[in-house]
């Protein structure tokens, strides 16, 4: 089994939804959720916190700290999955009915790269 | 990620929604009312935004409440006038939310507060969704039938009326408990009724109104101060009438009149209930409109195992209805009811007398009643018209597509269909709400 991170692409959710929208939408991520930890393919999943952060770039060998990244709307990382699966073909096979895909955005799926003993 | 929890509970968001939302008016004031809806906003908007990640918390209600009562004190930090109000919220942290005490009183004065008789009727209706009930702009708009704009605008002014008026939040005193008590009943009978109207489309939205209306119903009758007869008495009425609702439609969505329906889908535990609050109702001296027509839904309500309804009996109580309300819907009702104690000529005679009422025209259900009443008179060419008058009148899709459909059954070709009175061997015709349905 290899190891896959899973980052989530996509504008902010619309501030004005209704709290029934919100119920409907939480349900939909719950299902998910529940069906890919049952089948042992969810390790965690985290969100990350939007609109701050730091970029670190060295200078002749010194640290520069810019605030960001401040990437276009469309394309903030809204969190992560960590998830496990044989293939990339088997994680794209459970994002069928994965509720991210419904807004405007992506899912981008980066394959963790494991040495030593394990394999 | 925590752990997996169980499914999220019914309307968990909406409901905590308004819990929230009372518990923040409470402290910050109901001309702060903006503020307290904006940062429950924000928590909800937080869920969604953190939960796909991190999976629902194990107290999904306590986190709401958690997020929004910090996000209320960091926007009173900024507001300087608001300084001593963040002391207030101080308090909140140490309590366990949600169902802690105060929590349920919270709710009911800020029902009173949304049903405030200085508010217009709709700034009331759409108030109390938005506020109590936690329903979107939107689905207030469709579950009214008007237009989202028109919603946010009466919302605006509902709450600068709040405002200006300078509003309290608190439960009434036992010198105002009963005027004050009228108008929550009538805003939670409207939002039933509105609800109970069939429409194309929306009929989940037009369900949960009604869903609603109960829901306060019961949580008035958990404090003393509101356990009124009054109470008992429309709950009974929601309750009773509101048994019929998983019947009501075909198919296809259609209305089906009371005679009908199939009535093992009548809800038997709503009946029940409905009946042991109008036991209840029956112990104050006070008798309203909200005992009547409950006693009126109770007849037909105690027809659910097939037997037949005590008309005579339908007959007394609209007469009787007709004295605490009079207006020209109870006298169609009675009308119908006159017909099935008296026979059909009867009922075409009481309604041609109302016709000329001002308040009925244009309304579609006064050429339905006449159209059932002459198809059972034999009249059946003027039942027809009748029905095409009263489908060119009616405001929803199913409700058209009943008024057609009764029409082009009288039309000599489709009339071998078995239409003979008493083929059941219960009066067949109109119920007491006309179409009864």
């Amino acid at each position: 089994m290899a190891k896959f991170l899973m980052l989530s692409r996509g504008a902010a959710i619309t501030p004005d939804m209704s709290p029934a929208e919100i119920q409907r939408i939480l349900e939909r991520y719950r299902d998910w959720t529940e069906r890919v930890r049952r089948a042992g393919n969810l390790l965690s999943g985290e969100k990350l916190r939007v609109g701050e952060g730091r970029v670190v770039r060295g200078r002749q060998g010194q640290p520069v700290i810019t605030d960001g990244p401040y990437t276009e709307s469309k394309e903030i990382v809204g969190g992560y999955w960590l998830l496990e699966a044989a293939s990339y073909d088997e994680v794209v096979a459970m994002l069928k009915d994965h509720p991210g895909l419904e807004r405007p955005g992506a899912l981008e799926i980066r394959r963790i790269e494991e040495f030593g003993p394990r394999r | 990620m925590t752990e997996p929890s169980e499914s999220l509970p019914e309307h968990l968001f909406r409901h905590a929604a308004g819990r929230l939302v009372a518990t923040l008016t409470r402290v910050v004031g109901p001309a702060r009312l903006d503020l307290a809806e904006e940062v429950v906003q924000e928590a909800l908007v937080k869920a969604v935004e953190v939960w796909p990640y991190q999976g629902v918390p194990r107290n999904p209600a306590g986190w709401l409440y958690a997020v929004a009562r910090h996000r209320a004190v960091d926007r009173l930090r900024r507001e300087a006038s608001l300084r001593r109000k963040v002391a207030a919220l101080a308090p909140l942290t140490a309590e366990p939310a949600p169902g802690r005490p105060g929590e349920h009183d919270d709710q009911l004065a800020m029902i009173f507060l949304c049903c405030h008789p200085a508010l217009s009727r709709a700034g009331r209706m759409a108030l109390t969704l938005k506020t109590v009930g936690g329903f979107g702009v939107d689905e207030i708009a469709a579950a009214l039938l008007t237009r989202p704009a028109a919603i946010a605008q009466q919302l605006v002014r509902a709450k600068r009326r709040i405002r200006t008026s300078g509003l309290r939040f608190a439960l009434p005193g036992p010198h105002d408990v009963d005027e004050r008590l009228d108008s929550v009943l009538e805003v939670l009978y409207l939002l039933f009724t509105e609800g109970y109207q069939a429409h194309s489309g929306e009929r989940l939205t037009r369900a949960a109104l009604c869903e609603e209306a109960v829901r306060l119903g019961r949580l008035l009758l958990e404090s003393p101060a509101t356990r009124q007869p009054a109470v008992h008495a429309l709950l009974a009425l929601m309750l009773l009438q509101g048994s019929r609702l998983p019947a009501r439609t075909g198919p296809a969505g259609d209305v089906l009149r009371l005679e009908e329906q199939d009535r093992s889908r009548w809800s038997r535990s709503a009946i029940r209930e409905g009946f042991e609050h109008l036991e209840q109702a029956a112990r104050g001296d006070r008798v309203t409109a909200y005992h009547v027509e409950a006693a009126i839904a109770a007849c037909h309500a105690a027809t659910v195992d097939g037997g037949p309804t005590d008309w005579p009996r339908v007959l007394e109580l609209y007469d009787e209805l007709l004295v605490i309300k009079p207006s020209p819907v109870v006298a169609l009702n009675r009308a119908l009811a006159l017909a099935m104690v008296e026979g059909p000529r009867a009922g075409i005679r009481a309604l041609g007398r109302l016709a000329r009422h001002r308040a009925l025209r244009g309304y579609h259900l006064l050429p339905a009643a006449l159209g059932a009443l002459w198809q059972r008179a034999e009249g059946e060419a003027r039942a027809a018209r009748c029905y095409r008058t009263a489908e060119r009148q009616a405001a929803s899709a199913p409700t058209r597509r009943f008024l057609a459909a009764q029409a082009a059954r009288l039309r000599p070709v489709a009339r071998p269909r078995g239409r003979a009175p008493g083929r059941t061997g219960r009066p067949r015709g109109p119920a007491g709400r006309p179409p009864a349905r």
